[in-house]
């Protein structure tokens, strides 16, 4: 049934069951490089697999810091999605990233914190962390557009 | 050894496809290096499903344009100091000017736009279409210099040796 499911139902979904697992099986992306997340009595705990494919040093080995990007970025926004007041669905309008560390071949980890939600914007602050929360090896900070799910469709590809 | 200024832009080109596939993830994702004119680079990464953020809406994941840009301006700054340095990236900021679409490549270019003693700063953008940006990236790096960049690193870019970068 999940085959037929449109963007707002997916949304609803995703908000009512918490069912992470299944949005996350939507976003080939994140599927490849290894994402996965788990509900805890802290929020959402946002997990990296350390695959071989994600290495983008091969020197030291260190993960490519272009794929910690897409981690905290698909950290945020599912973060968002089940965070927000009412059902929206988020679109990324800029993301700044802070390398505080050289991210290793290891398990790596994330949380979100929403700092704003507006009527149309929203800034989501991640952290992500391999041995210890208190050592970040990144911080990235997002903006996101807050779309009517119902309209969600309707991106103006002329735009 | 050559050094730096004898290096042609074919040369270069050369040295930055071993660089993009000595990196597993680009590597795997194709990422091929069209033309390198230092301090400017430009890739191309061929459209692979596993590049979609949103199955449903045909959208590219975000990251892979920050994957991307993190590549392209770090490429950049290989090509752009009088000899080539190992530099982790400092900071990456992205701005997404539109979405891009599945079934498209990813066309994008980076160059240096200033070097000081401790810092490189690159700028770059990705297309799918010319003159509709998809992306634009500032990425900043920072400067080991020689002392911490592995013997022969320039060398291994350059085949000059047996890689082993």
């Amino acid at each position: 049934m999940f085959e037929t499911f449109t963007a707002s139902q997916w949304l609803a979904h995703t908000r009512e069951h918490g069912d992470l697992a299944a949005w996350l099986a939507l976003v080939p992306y994140a599927r490849r490089i290894g994402v996965s997340a788990e509900v805890d009595d802290h929020g959402v705990l946002f997990h990296l697999a350390p695959q071989q494919g994600n290495v983008g040093n091969v020197l030291l080995p260190a993960l490519h810091g272009g794929v910690v990007a897409a981690f905290m970025e698909t950290a945020a926004s599912l973060d968002l999605m089940l965070a927000t007041r009412e059902p929206r669905l988020p679109k990324i309008i800029d993301f700044s990233i802070d390398f505080l560390q050289a991210a290793r071949l290891a398990p790596t980890q994330a949380r979100c914190r929403l700092l704003r939600e507006g009527k149309r914007m929203a800034n989501v602050q991640v952290t992500a962390w391999q041995q210890s929360e208190a050592q970040p090896v990144a911080t990235a900070r997002l903006h996101f557009a807050l779309a009517d799910p119902d309209d969600a469709s309707l991106i103006n590809r002329n735009a | 050894m050559n050094s730096g200024d004898e290096r042609t832009p074919e040369a270069w080109q050369a040295a930055l496809t071993r660089f993009v596939q000595v990196i597993p993830h680009t590597q795997a994702l194709g990422l091929e290096v069209m033309e390198v004119a230092p301090p400017r680079v430009t890739m191309r990464l061929p459209w692979h499903d596993d590049l979609l953020g949103d199955s449903q809406r045909g959208l590219v994941h975000g990251g892979v344009l920050s994957m991307l840009l993190d590549t392209l301006c770090g490429s950049a700054v290989l090509c752009g100091l009088p000899e080539p340095e190992v530099c982790p990236t400092l900071d990456l900021r992205v701005d997404h000017y539109r979405p891009a679409l599945a079934g498209h490549g990813l066309h994008g270019e980076a160059w240096v736009v200033r070097s000081s003693e401790s810092v490189v700063f690159t700028e770059g953008r990705v297309w799918q279409q010319p003159e509709r940006i998809v992306a634009r990236g500032i990425g900043n790096f920072v400067r080991l210099g020689p002392r911490n960049t592995p013997s022969g690193f320039a060398a291994a870019l350059f085949g000059e040796v047996s890689a082993n970068v």
